[in-house]
This record gives structure tokens, C-alpha cells and sequence, in this order.
């Protein structure tokens, strides 16, 4: 059962109200001991909004396009949630969210909700926070979350495929072009976007991009895959939006790919909790700690130590939260 | 902190002044200590300023201003906050502030005032010190 | 008798193993604290190639033979002259409020003396394009400069410029840059209105606005479309103004922002070369235009032998780069002509112990009169207290200079570092590294590619940290701030009876005041004619090859505002992005 605090904030997430939705995503992001519970009361309430991811490599001004798309939604009347990932420093644990700099007009508009999240150095639970966020920014009212990330780790590979729609932006003049993109994208993405492409050899990317597609095939749908805009003058880019829209509409996706999602996001979160559970039972009673001075003193390896400790726990139960 | 919760600070330089040699210097000085900074950049208004602090749930906001307009600036930044139900989210001013303005913005509600060579490390300690106690 | 290279390489090794090492080791410290060079340092020093004489190519040791100042400088003295701080006709750096208190401030100065034309400082609204009843003006009207919203403003000023002191006989300094363009306009505007030939005017518009990409933050369009608009003025200037100079372009905002010595080189010759390159575009011969560009005041550290040498890399740099890649043969292409130089820069001044930034500026003034420049300690000691300078800060500073001319006697030689082992081969180092950087820049596409991909903004910040956590970590020391703070030192300040003659109420009331001209002008001025020649500017500012500057003169006559004007661009040439981190 979900205490008073908790309950105020779901109820003024739920009707829109800016503070609760945002120190409601905070505790979720955070994984604050009863955030589940309070997914589990979101969750009747979402299922309405589109998931579009950007991705892409640094400098190719997915910021300023998420803002273009986030004015153009907005006029189309939609109220878009933007979630912008930037990396946490692996030193120190903080980091430097710099993204909404680049978003102004979504900055000011009363439609749009903007809100930047680290990385924090968790590996694989970052897709499923940023899709917790996303259910928080449904579940408000924002039938469209644009979620923006550098795609240059796992990391944000894994994020983007928390979405429905997945645009990848390159940028012409970047070298080795659309080889550098990392190996997933391609397979993940669902449209290429060249931005800045008032610039030279904005033509020639495209025709890149059209090439490998070439190689795997037309779009089921017979849809438009790829696109050119100028974030900064806006060319292109009402284009982009009726090709995002038309592929947000086809959304629920086939009936195969929406079961393997709610699958693989059930796993996640058993597994998480799984580990937390156990990390919390071992740590509490001593007994990791003796395996790994076992370890360091040669009496055991980290494999038998990890089969032992399992055999050891008689079930998962309990470990509630402190 | 129980959880993953890190302390999320902004940074926002409001007016028009464009020196954000300090604004940029305490963001990368705070992000090193372990926080979650949003950098806003230029010409911010206190209208933008107070929807950042909240959208995002910062634990501070950190002005930064070298034009003398921070008064006028500072006010309006805390009484857009306080008119949103945020007033709790305490409230820094850096940059160039005469000795006598910084009584002023304390009047007003202005949680710290930290000017030129003041160590990160103690803009950092005030800041968590503050969340601590909340 | 001359010694071979060799002779002295082994001397000194001997000299380490026989002098510096048994030291070090009695003092038990791990290594030897200072340096020491001899001829061998210096490399091939070809003192014709590297240093010549002053007044003459590279210009290494000077861009005279003597400065102006210095010809009269004894005369001066006997007459008890007081020499503004900069060595240009333009009076002190001045400027707030409206622009009627601008004037009655600079009429008070004029009754004590100053014959200088108006050294004008905009405040950040104007500076920013906008105008005093835009939402963006809160709290910024007349405050570190005087508020211009239109021609009328300005022409308020220059009631102050008029017979003996009129705009033919006084130079007019404008710091501005986005909107320069509009500001030169209204000059042309007001020649025009009072019958004197444009030909005439002198003066310094601040005009660079790559800077204000990596530095300073008052920009308005992208960099290519602010290229144009430069470039447009640039040709306007050498057609109509030609007693102009064009730009005071700033190493100066790019060292207090935090950029190193070598990036502060290495990207005002970057951004000198994208301005140089404007006017070759534009089919401007080099040896016309090259000679009207300034520098503004290179420098800004505590570092004395640093910065000397760093003047000479600069000039050196400059003079090879102008003749050897430009190809020009007027002299006076080829000199960093600046009003000022060597001065450590306001961010060398602590705010603790506010007295000491007395000592720093002479300092400064050493540096700078050791380099080529006269020997002015600048900044006055208040500078960071944020209140304005006293009339005793300025006292002091002007006798310290005074002091280090006339009984130092700094100023009697010409370069006296030129052949010091050291000098040569710290001046070498420094243009070596800056080259390397301006290697790296040019290969992103210049300075316009450097500013676009974020490298030089980027750049400068990274180094403004690292000086800070130095600073913090005790490896750079600055007295009463991070050494030297404990109980036993006095915490010194002066009591600064004498305030600035900014009056504080004209600052508190300015935004209303201009806000009620701003709603008068609108109400007395042809709308017909404003719009009619707003449109005339978009038309000409479609076409890249058109030139905006008689365009924008006709909107500044039809009493159109610095923001509608402004406007008109940012319809045209979009607002630049603000740049990441």
C-alpha cells in the first residue's frame, strides 16, 4: 500500500501538476523504496503515449531537431514529454545535462515537458528507468515522449529500443560517415534522419544510408525511411513529423513484437529486483564478504564461490525495502 | 540517501550577461563532486529558470550574474518559484555581487551568495548540506 | 671570444653536477627551484629574422621606432597632462544609463579636463539587439553601458561632441559588436545631419564577433551569417569611413574567459585570419584594409616575462602571417596595432584584499612597458569590488604609471628583453605552440569551423577549470585568496570616499525613462517610413552579395529601432544556437 506522500504524487502527476510529476519521477528514477507500487497504480492510466527515440552521434544536433519536433507536435496538438540522457562521469558519479540548452522553444511552451536524466552508470537498468519516466510522462497526459540520447554506448542503444519509433541523426562531415555508426543502430533503427543538411554532402550521406537499407530490405510498410533537415532553419522537418506521426499511428505494434517487449520488461525487472534481493541478504549477513577473503587468500575461486552462495539461499523471499 | 538518489543542481545564467566563465567552472566543479548539473547556458529568463528548477526537481538553483542586474533578476527568479509552489528549492546567487547588495539578497530570500574565489568544494558542501536538512 | 654550442652544453652539465646538485641535495628539496638559461637555449637565434628593430618587420621589438606618447611624453609631464589610459583620443571607457545621462555625465567629465571623443560603453540590451521595452531588458537597461533603442538616443550623446570637440576633431570608440553594424550606421547618420564629411570621422568600432562565440556571449546570428554582416561593415568602413579602424579585435575577453596564454594567441590569429580572409573575399586589396584593424590589448596574466614574450610572439605571428599568407607590403598591415597591451586583465584582481591589486597592476604595467606598450597599471584597484572605479583608484593608477615612465624609466628603451636567452626562447615557445593550435583550428575550417563544431568555446571553458582546481588545489597561488590567509594577516581595504559620478538614481530609473522614449518615438516617428525602409533592409539582406549598411542607414534615419532593425536580420539570418558544453 502506497503511503500519503507516495499517493499525492501520483494523483498530482496524474492530473498534469508540474512539481508532483516531476518529484515523482525523481523517486522513480531513483528506484526510492516503494517506486514499484507507485508504477503499479501509473499503470492503468498509461498505454496512450507514442515513444519516439533519437539517437545518434555527438554534434549532429538531435537536440535542436527534438526541439523542432517537440513545436511541431505541439501544433499538431500533442503534449510531448521529452526526456533528454547524457552520460554520468564515471569518476565521479555526477554529470553535465546540457541538452535543454539547445531546446528553447520547448522550453517555453506549456505543452511540453522537459526532463534530463543521467546514465548513472547502470548498466541495462537504464533502458527500463527511462521507461518507467516514460509511463510517469504517459500517465500525465503526454501522448508523445521524445526520448534523446547520444548513441555511442550500449547503453543508449538500449534506451532507444524502450521506443516505439526509433530515428537515428547523422550529420554530414562527420568522417567515416554512417560506417561509424555503432553496429546495433542499423538493425534498431526505423528512420535516418541527415540534419544540417543545408551543408555539403548531406546528398551523399543519404545515399550511404539508402545503401545499406538497400542490402536489408524495403520497409515492410512501404514507408519513407530516410530524411534531410535543417533543425536551425526547419526544412525537412514537417516532413519528418507527418512520417513520425503516420508511424506512431500504426502503433500498438504487431502483436509478436508488443509480447516480446512486455516479456523481456517483465525479466528486467525480476532480474533487477532479483540481484537487489540477494546483494541486501548477502551484504546483511557476512557472508560475501567471507567468500571473497576466501578468494583473496587462495582457499577459493569467484565460481565456486558464486555457486555455493546460491546453493546457500533457500529462496528469495523477503528483503523488503529499508 | 537510501537509493540511487543523486543531488540535481541548476546553473542558469538569467539576463543577458554572456561571462559564464564561473557559471561553466561550478558546473564542471559540481558535476566532479557527484552532482547532476543542468546547464542552461545564456540568456535565460526567470520564467525559464523557475520551469527548469521544477521540471527537473532540483535541489538548488545557482544564478550566476555579472551584471549588476541581480537584484531585479534574483527577485523575480524567487517569486516565480514561490508562485509555483517551489519556494523550498533554495536559491544561490554567484558572480559579481557588491558587498552591500548581498544583505538585499538575502532579504529576498536567497539561500547563499558565493562570489569570485569561493571554492567549488564549498558551494558543493553548502548545497548537500542543504539537501541533507531537507 | 665566441664559444661553440657545445663548449657551453658541457659547461653546463658540469655546472649541474657540480654547483646545482650538491645544493639541492644540502637543502634536501627534490629538485632545483629556478632556471637558468644560457646562449644554447635561445637555438639558432638569427636576431635579423627573429627580432629585426622596432618599427620594422617582424616587429618583434615594437611597431615603432617610438610610440606617439613617448615623443611628448616629458612634455607632458611638465604640463602636468593627464594621460587617459589608452593611448587613443578616445576618453575613458564610459557609459549607463539613458543617454541624456550619459552626455550630462560626459559634459562633468569635459569641465574637469577630458578632451577625449566618447570611449562608449552600450549597455547589454543594445548589446544584445534589443530594446528597452523588450521582455529581455529586466533589469538590464542603462546598467553596464548607455541604452540606445534609436538614432534619437544616440544623437543625445554627441550634444556633448560639438565645435572644438565635434565628431570630426574627437574619436568615437564603440564597444559593440552583434549590432555594430546599426551603431556605425547612426555615426554615418549623425556626419551626415551635421554637414561633415564621413572621411572625416575616426575612431574604433569593437566589431568582432567571433569572440563573442568563444567568450563573451552578445551574440545574435550564427557565425557565417555575422561573417557577412562584418564583412559588410568592413567594406562600408573602407568606402566611407576610411579614417575608421574597422575592429578592435579581442585576445583580451578570450584570456578572462579562462583561455590559456597559447589558445588566447593562437585564436585571436584565428579569428584575425577569418576577418582578413572577409576582406580578400570581398575583393578589398590587403595593404587598404589590413592597416585599419586593432587588437585589443593582449595579455592578462600575472606571468611578467610570460607576457612580454607573448606580446612579441603575437607581433611577430601577425606581421608573417599578414605578409607571408596575405601578402601585403604596407607596413602597416602587418603591426598589431592596440591601444593597450600587457595588462595582467581584470581576472588577476582579487576581490580579498583589494589594495594588492595596486602591486598587480604595475606588474602589468612593467609587462607592458617591456613590451612595446606603455606602462599602464590597469585595472584600478577596485575593479572587482563591482562598484566602479573610484576617483582614488584612478589617482593611484595614473601615478603609477606615471612613476614607472617617468622615474623608472621603463619606457627608454625599446624591447630591452631582445636577445635574453630566456626571452628568445620563451617567445619562440609560445608562438611554437600557438602555430600548432592555429594549425588544428584551420584544419576544422577555421575560426567560423572552430566555433561551429564547439572546439574553441569548449576549449577555453576546460582551461577556465583547470585553473580554478589548480587554484583550489594550491599548485597556482594567489596571496589572500588560497595563501597567506591566516589570522595574522590584515585584511586591508580603503575607504573609497570619492564614488563614481554614475548617479545611482539615474541607473534605478533608466529602464522607465527609456521606456517612456521608446513609447514617444513610436508615437511622433512616419510608421509608413520605418516599415518602408525595414523592408528595403530584408531585401538586401536576402542577397549575400548586397551590401546592408546603406540599407540599414535609411532605417536608422526613419527612426526604426536597434531591435526592429535587428529583427529584420534575425528574420533573415536566424539567431545562433548556444553553444554546448
Amino acid at each position: 500500500m502506497l503511503d500519503e506522500t507516495w499517493q499525492r504524487l501520483v494523483q498530482g502527476a496524474c492530473d498534469a501538476e508540474p512539481r508532483a510529476l516531476a518529484r515523482l519521477i525523481s523517486r522513480v528514477e531513483s528506484r526510492e523504496a516503494g517506486w514499484q507500487q507507485a508504477m503499479q497504480a501509473l499503470y492503468p492510466h498509461t498505454g496512450r503515449a507514442r515513444i519516439l527515440g533519437i539517437t545518434g552521434s555527438p554534434g549532429a544536433g538531435k537536440s535542436s531537431l527534438a526541439d523542432r519536433l517537440a513545436a511541431g507536435f505541439v501544433a499538431r496538438g500533442h503534449r510531448v514529454g521529452i526526456i533528454a540522457v547524457d552520460p554520468s562521469s564515471p569518476f565521479s558519479g555526477g554529470a553535465l545535462l546540457g541538452d535543454r540548452l539547445r531546446m528553447r522553444d520547448a522550453a517555453t511552451s506549456a505543452a511540453v515537458f522537459i526532463r534530463s536524466m543521467a546514465t548513472r552508470g547502470s548498466l541495462g537498468g537504464l533502458a527500463q528507468g527511462t521507461r518507467d519516466v516514460a509511463r510517469v510522462l504517459d500517465a500525465a497526459g503526454y501522448d508523445l515522449v521524445l526520448i534523446e540520447t547520444v548513441g555511442v554506448g550500449q547503453d543508449e542503444i538500449e534506451i532507444v529500443k524502450a521506443a516505439d519509433v526509433v530515428m537515428v541523426v547523422c550529420v554530414p562531415g562527420q568522417g567515416d560517415g554512417v560506417q561509424a555508426l555503432k553496429a546495433g543502430i542499423m538493425e534498431i533503427a526505423d528512420l535516418f534522419v541527415v540534419n544540417k543538411a543545408d551543408r555539403d554532402g548531406a546528398d551523399r550521406v543519404e545515399a550511404d544510408i539508402r545503401g545499406m537499407l538497400a542490402l536489408s530490405g524495403d520497409d515492410p510498410d512501404g514507408l519513407e525511411r530516410v530524411f534531410q533537415t535543417s533543425a536551425v532553419s526547419g526544412a525537412g522537418v514537417d516532413a519528418l513529423i507527418d512520417a513520425l506521426s503516420t508511424r506512431a499511428a500504426r502503433v500498438p505494434l504487431s502483436a509478436d513484437r508488443a509480447l516480446e517487449r512486455s516479456r523481456e520488461e517483465v525479466l528486467v525487472l525480476m532480474e533487477r529486483e532479483i540481484a537487489r534481493r540477494v546483494r541486501v541478504r548477502l551484504e546483511g549477513d557476512g557472508r560475501l564478504e567471507e567468500a571473497v577473503r576466501n578468494i583473496r587468500c587462495g582457499r577459493s575461486d569467484p565460481y565456486s564461490a558464486a555457486e555455493s552462495l546460491l546453493a546457500d539461499l533457500a529462496s528469495f523471499e523477503g528483503g523488503a525495502h529499508e | 540517501m537510501a537509493s540511487d538518489r543523486k543531488v540535481r543542481v541548476l546553473v542558469a545564467k538569467p539576463g543577458l550577461d554572456g561571462h559564464d566563465r564561473g557559471a561553466r567552472v561550478i558546473a564542471y566543479g559540481l558535476r566532479d563532486a557527484g552532482f547532476e548539473v543542468i546547464y542552461t547556458g545564456l540568456r535565460q529568463s526567470p520564467e525559464q529558470i523557475a520551469r527548469e528548477a521544477i521540471q527537473e526537481d532540483v535541489d538548488a538553483v545557482g544564478l550566476s550574474i555579472l551584471s549588476g542586474a541581480h537584484l531585479a533578476l534574483t527577485a523575480k527568479v524567487l517569486e516565480l518559484l514561490r508562485d509555483q509552489g517551489a519556494q523550498d528549492i533554495p536559491v544561490l546567487v554567484g558572480g559579481l555581487i557588491p558587498e552591500r547588495d548581498k544583505d538585499a539578497l538575502r532579504k529576498l530570500g536567497v539561500a547563499g551568495v558565493f562570489t569570485a574565489g569561493t571554492p567549488i568544494r564549498e558551494v558543493a558542501e553548502f548545497i548537500a548540506s542543504r539537501v541533507e536538512a531537507a | 671570444m665566441q664559444r661553440t654550442r657545445d663548449e657551453i652544453e658541457r659547461a653546463e652539465e658540469a655546472w649541474r653536477r657540480e654547483v646545482v646538485e650538491p645544493r639541492v641535495e644540502r637543502f634536501k628539496i627534490p629538485e632545483c627551484p629556478i632556471r637558468f638559461y644560457t646562449p644554447a637555449s635561445a637555438g639558432d637565434f638569427d636576431f635579423l629574422e627573429k627580432v629585426g628593430f622596432p618599427g620594422q618587420y617582424p616587429f618583434t621589438a615594437g611597431n615603432h621606432a617610438f610610440e606617439a606618447w613617448r615623443a611628448y611624453a616629458e612634455a607632458g609631464a611638465k604640463l602636468g597632462v593627464r594621460p587617459d589610459y589608452g593611448a587613443s583620443s578616445a576618453g575613458r571607457y564610459s557609459g549607463y544609463g539613458t543617454a541624456e545621462d550619459y552626455r550630462d555625465y560626459l559634459r562633468a567629465m569635459q569641465a574637469r579636463g577630458s578632451r577625449g571623443g566618447p570611449n562608449v560603453a552600450f549597455d547589454l540590451v543594445t548589446q544584445c539587439g534589443f530594446d528597452s521595452d523588450s521582455p529581455n531588458a529586466l533589469g538590464e537597461v542603462g546598467r553596464v553601458g548607455v541604452a540606445i533603442d534609436s538614432y534619437r538616443d544616440f544623437r543625445v550623446i554627441y550634444e556633448a561632441f560639438t565645435g572644438e570637440r565635434d565628431i570630426d576633431k574627437v574619436a568615437s570608440n564603440f564597444t559593440i559588436n552583434a549590432p555594430c553594424a546599426v551603431i556605425l550606421a547612426m555615426l554615418a547618420a549623425l556626419a551626415e545631419e551635421r554637414g561633415i564629411p564621413l572621411a572625416k570621422l575616426r575612431g574604433t568600432p569593437q566589431n568582432d564577433i567571433l569572440k563573442e562565440f568563444i567568450a563573451r556571449g552578445t551574440y545574435i546570428y550564427p557565425p557565417r551569417e555575422s561573417m557577412r554582416l562584418f564583412r559588410d561593415t568592413l567594406v562600408f568602413c573602407r568606402r566611407h569611413l576610411p579614417g575608421m579602424n574597422v575592429n578592435s579585435i579581442g585576445g583580451y575577453h578570450i584570456r578572462e574567459a579562462g583561455a590559456t596564454r597559447v589558445q588566447d594567441l593562437a585564436f585571436s590569429m584565428a579569428n584575425g585570419i577569418a576577418y582578413l580572409q572577409e576582406g580578400v573575399d570581398a575583393g578589398l586589396p590587403i595593404d587598404d584594409f589590413a592597416p585599419k584593424f586593432t587588437f585589443n590589448a593582449f595579455g592578462g596574466s600575472m606571468q611578467v616575462y610570460h607576457e612580454i614574450a607573448f606580446q612579441r610572439a603575437a607581433r611577430r605571428m601577425w606581421a608573417r602571417i599578414v605578409k607571408e599568407r596575405f601578402g601585403a607590403s604596407d607596413p602597416h598591415a602587418m603591426m598589431v596595432r592596440q591601444p593597450a597591451g600587457a595588462h595582467i586583465g581584470c581576472t588577476s584582481t582579487t576581490l580579498q584584499r583589494p589594495l594588492n591589486n595596486i602591486a598587480r597592476s604595475v606588474i602589468g604595467g612593467m609587462a607592458c612597458g617591456m613590451s612595446g606598450g606603455m606602462p599602464a597599471a590597469y585595472p584600478p584597484f577596485d575593479e572587482p569590488l563591482g562598484l566602479g572605479h573610484s576617483q582614488e583608484s584612478i589617482q593611484l593608477q595614473l601615478d603609477a604609471t606615471r612613476i614607472m615612465i617617468y622615474e623608472a624609466g621603463i619606457s627608454d628603451v625599446a624591447d630591452p628583453w631582445a636577445g635574453s636567452y630566456f626571452m628568445e626562447s620563451l617567445t619562440d615557445e609560445i608562438e611554437g605552440a600557438a602555430q600548432q593550435e592555429l594549425a588544428r583550428i584551420e584544419g576544422m575550417g577555421g575560426a567560423v569551423g572552430a566555433i561551429e563544431n564547439g572546439y574553441m568555446p569548449r576549449a577555453v571553458a576546460q582551461s577556465a577549470y583547470e585553473r580554478q582546481k589548480r587554484v583550489e588545489a594550491q599548485e597556482d597561488l594567489v596571496v589572500g585568496v588560497n595563501c597567506f590567509t591566516g589570522e595574522n594577516e590584515l585584511e586591508l581595504s580603503l575607504n573609497r570616499a570619492s564614488e563614481e559620478l554614475y548617479d545611482p538614481e539615474h541607473l534605478r530609473s533608466a529602464e522607465e525613462r527609456q521606456r517612456a522614449k521608446l513609447a514617444l518615438l513610436k508615437r511622433e516617428r512616419s510608421e509608413a517610413a520605418v516599415s518602408h525602409s525595414l523592408r528595403a533592409l530584408e531585401r538586401d539582406a536576402k542577397d549575400s552579395d548586397a551590401n546592408v549598411m546603406p540599407a540599414i542607414v535609411e532605417c536608422v534615419k526613419s527612426e526604426a529601432t536597434l531591435q526592429e532593425i535587428c529583427d529584420v536580420l534575425r528574420g533573415v539570418f536566424g539567431e545562433a544556437e548556444p553553444v554546448k558544453l
